[in-house]
């Protein structure tokens, strides 16, 4: 036996998933200091909308925030730029893929309330890979240390749970929030996120934090479900036009005009943003199975 | 990775060596295997500076990576420190040392040394040379420098200047002197010179000089994150730089009207008084680092009269800004680490004169085309004893005498005429001032077949053997003018009268 045989790798085979083998993260692109989410959620639940106005809320908090949109539609920013900001993939094939030429303000982009905005971009539908977006991502803020001047960074990422973009940024997450609604859709979507970040977490610091019920007028259903599971709802935002129309008008809550039902919604944000920032107990809840699932919460 | 014999960038602990080289009180210790001390002799043999580099290597050797290296880089780490009581501390790993993964940040931190020990990441297999001495100056800043008060009157940092830098010493006084001239205060010139404690007050200044972006960029921008200093962009290599140089120091500094001349500059006129077909419309090649190439470009053309015919850099890290000042020239940037490729792209450009690095030097060399250095890397020679700035008022002064010595004297269209049958400016001859001259009975003249060109031209051959005779240093342009001059007119064959009319078409 050589000496090399010695130290290989343990191959954790099957760990996070049936014939999966678990790679590890280089540890030069490992996130210190700042505190890190990752939004979940089935798509077109509000992931971008919860994610962005978290990172407002988190920046009245007087927090440095960067937002990290990793949905190839990369709109996840939008509202707090007020505009489509070119992704980093596209700066990328600009430079033949030579990062060294490029500057922070080439990929970073200010936003409302000085949240910083990152798109990641994708690859061209049906080729490439969205982890080695999201991986080439953070090397890239890593290398112009903008995450050491940052106090919370926020993945917000695409709704496919079998994509290789939905795995990278449990790499670097402290803490994952599943974003879900009062429905039967939704709430399944969030049991195999749960199953797929607990599988992660076997092998990685993330830990999940809990959920936000959004776009609902109740959480009965929502209620029920974390009840069986073990999980915890950390959130509720009502159904609210207003909410639709802010996106309309490409800007976050924090920027309408300030109605009662706005403030409303303002407040809740800020709450999540508190207790997400005063630290969440990791929850460990076990996913049900498909068949439990449809026991549970009935098929309307 | 490329296997190369020469390169224009060390790895990045080479850059990391030139910023504490040129400091005092800062000690670096370097994780690395006895073969990486061969750097100590760049600051020695190729700088001449009177002692070595502050650097104190692991020099581990293939029997102590049996044991632990993680122990005997400690036990250097404790040695360095009680030998030389440093203000500060950096440590890194060279490319070598980067394999075995000991984590020389982490391993130094845990010592608990009375002194700021400031880790360096140095991806050695990603980048090079010019990131580590900017990283290194970043650290030191982003480490050292806190908020201090401002100094009451306006005052600067020079930032930029290393070890091994080309010029350096003498930019530094020039540009020391331009800005004491226009009554504003220095308040730290580093990395060269100064101390961990003197990068600990840069914030006391109001704003900062980028003399070298390829070494001060980063700290400036974090200093002007930090502390609000904002920094000069425009590099004053020329005299229309140092005048724009000077317009955004008087902004900065909220002055009006700054005085945009000296009694000591001289370049203009003197570029203007040579004889216009000496140095009207030669052909250069321009090539360095991003910063000195693209202000040379600017020189050659807007204060020489040179035509640009090809342009580039070696450092990615500005390859953008190069690529778009190529554009306004008409050309497209040679971007490339490899002296290869830029070799190729002289030979096929065939230039009258290189304005380049030390490689530059060598490919002239081969390729008979005279060359001037103008950046880094240089050689021994680029180290002079003189006082001979790049920058400011008497660096342009500097810059037109050191252009126009490479370029072969007396190159006027009159004594081409006297000497064109003269033995001396025959190719066998070989270049005066190698002694060697082949007698004259001794030169056969070897007479041509007839040529034809790839446009289907074809040259007689007593035109050939005319063109001959005229000195190979301009016969290229000779060369390219007629046939330039036969295709307009339509001929086919150009004849000795053909080349006659052409010359005086061009004398014209």
């Amino acid at each position: 036996m050589s000496p090399l045989d010695a130290k290989a790798p343990p191959v954790l085979k099957g760990q996070d998933g049936d014939g999966s083998v678990q790679v590890h993260q280089d540890m030069s692109v490992k996130i210190d200091g700042a505190k890190v989410f990752a939004v979940y959620g089935k798509g077109g639940i509000g992931k971008s909308t919860t994610s962005s106005n978290l990172s407002v809320a988190f920046s009245k908090l007087g927090k440095r925030v960067l937002q990290i949109g990793c949905d190839p539609k990369h709109d996840s920013t939008f509202t707090l730029t007020g505009r489509l900001v070119p992704t980093v993939i596209d700066t990328l094939k600009d430079v033949d893929f030579h990062a060294e030429e490029l500057r922070p303000e080439d990929f970073v982009y200010e936003g409302f309330n000085g949240v910083q905005c990152v798109e990641a971009g994708g690859p061209p539908a049906g080729t490439g890979c969205g982890g080695y977006v999201v991986g080439q991502t953070v090397k890239l803020l890593k290398q112009h240390h903008m995450l050491e001047d940052t106090d919370v960074v926020i993945f917000d990422v695409l709704g496919d749970v079998v994509c290789g973009g939905f795995a990278a940024p449990l790499q670097h997450a402290d803490r994952a929030l599943v974003v879900t609604a009062n429905d039967f859709d939704s709430i399944y979507a969030m049991n195999r996120i749960i199953a797929a970040v607990q599988a992660k977490a076997k092998n990685y610091n993330v830990r999940l934090a809990g959920c936000v019920a959004n776009r609902s007028k109740d959480t009965d259903e929502v209620d029920r479900y974390c009840d069986t599971v073990g999980f915890k709802r950390l959130a509720h935002l009502p159904d609210l036009d207003a909410i639709r129309r802010s996106r309309l008008k490409k800007k976050t809550l924090f920027a309408m005009d300030p109605d009662e039902d706005i403030i409303a919604v303002q407040k809740e944000y800020i709450r999540l943003a508190e207790t997400l920032w005063a630290g969440t107990d990791p929850q460990a809840p076990s996913a049900l199975e498909d068949r439990h699932i449809f026991e549970l919460l009935g098929f309307d | 990775m490329k296997l190369t014999v020469w390169t224009y960038e060390g790895p990045p602990h080479v850059g990391a060596m030139r910023v504490a080289t040129g400091m005092k009180d800062l000690h670096f210790v370097l994780h690395a295997p006895q073969g990486d001390t061969y750097a100590d002799l760049l600051f020695t043999m190729i700088e001449r500076r009177g002692h070595r580099p502050p650097v104190t290597y692991t020099t581990f050797q293939a029997r102590d990576l049996g044991s632990d290296t993680a122990d005997l880089f400690k036990a250097t780490c404790q040695d360095a420190y009680d030998r030389f009581k440093p203000q500060a501390l950096i440590v890194a790993a060279s490319c070598t040392a980067e394999l075995i993964q000991d984590d020389p940040g982490g391993l130094a931190q845990s010592m608990g040394l009375p002194v700021p020990v400031i880790p360096l990441e140095l991806p050695s297999y990603q980048r090079k040379e010019a990131f580590g001495t900017s990283e290194t100056f970043l650290q030191l800043v982003r480490h050292l420098a806190g908020p201090v008060e401002r100094t009451p009157e306006v005052t600067c940092n020079i930032l930029g200047p290393t070890g091994l830098g080309f010029r350096h010493r003498d930019d530094v006084a020039e540009i020391e002197k331009l800005l004491l001239g226009m009554g504003i205060g220095i308040n730290v010139i580093g990395p060269m010179g100064s101390s961990p404690a003197d990068i600990a007050r840069l914030g006391a200044a109001h704003f900062n000089v980028m003399l070298y972006p390829e070494s001060a960029e980063p700290a400036c921008r974090h200093l002007e994150r930090a502390f609000g200093q904002p920094y000069t962009k425009c590099v004053p290599l020329g005299v229309g730089a140092t005048r724009d140089f000077i317009k955004e120091v008087a902004e900065l500094a909220d002055m009006s009207q700054p005085s945009l001349e000296s009694p000591d500059l001289r370049l203009p006129w003197w570029s203007r008084s040579v004889d216009s077909t000496y140095l009207t419309g030669k052909r250069v090649f321009v090539f360095g680092d991003a910063t000195h190439a693209m202000a040379a470009a600017r020189v050659a053309r807007d204060e020489m009269g040179f035509e640009v015919v090809g342009m580039g850099c070696y450092n990615r890290e500005f390859a953008r800004p190069m690529r778009a000042l190529a554009k306004d020239y008409g050309l497209e940037a040679l971007i490339t680490d490899d002296y290869l490729e830029v070799e190729r792209a002289i030979e096929a450009l065939q230039p009258e004169m290189i304005l380049g690095t030390q490689m530059e030097r060598h490919i002239g060399k081969r390729l008979g085309i005279p060359c001037a250095v103008i950046s880094a890397p240089v050689h021994v020679q680029d180290f002079p004893a003189r006082y001979s700035p790049q920058m400011g008022w008497e660096g342009a002064n500097v810059l037109f005498d050191t252009w126009i010595h490479p370029l072969v004297m007396g190159l006027e269209e009159h004594l081409l005429h006297m000497f064109r049958e003269d033995f001396e400016f025959h190719d066998a001859a070989g270049p005066s001032h190698h002694g060697g001259h082949t007698p004259a009975s001794e030169i056969k003249v070897d007479v041509p077949e007839m040529t034809v060109t790839e446009d289907g031209l074809s040259w007689a051959v007593d035109a050939e053997k005319e063109l001959r005779k005229i000195p190979f240093f301009v016969r290229g342009k000779a060369r390219r003018n007629t046939e330039k001059f036969a295709s307009e007119k339509g001929l086919s064959t150009i004849s000795i009268d053909t080349l006659y009319e052409a010359k005086a078409h061009y004398a014209r």
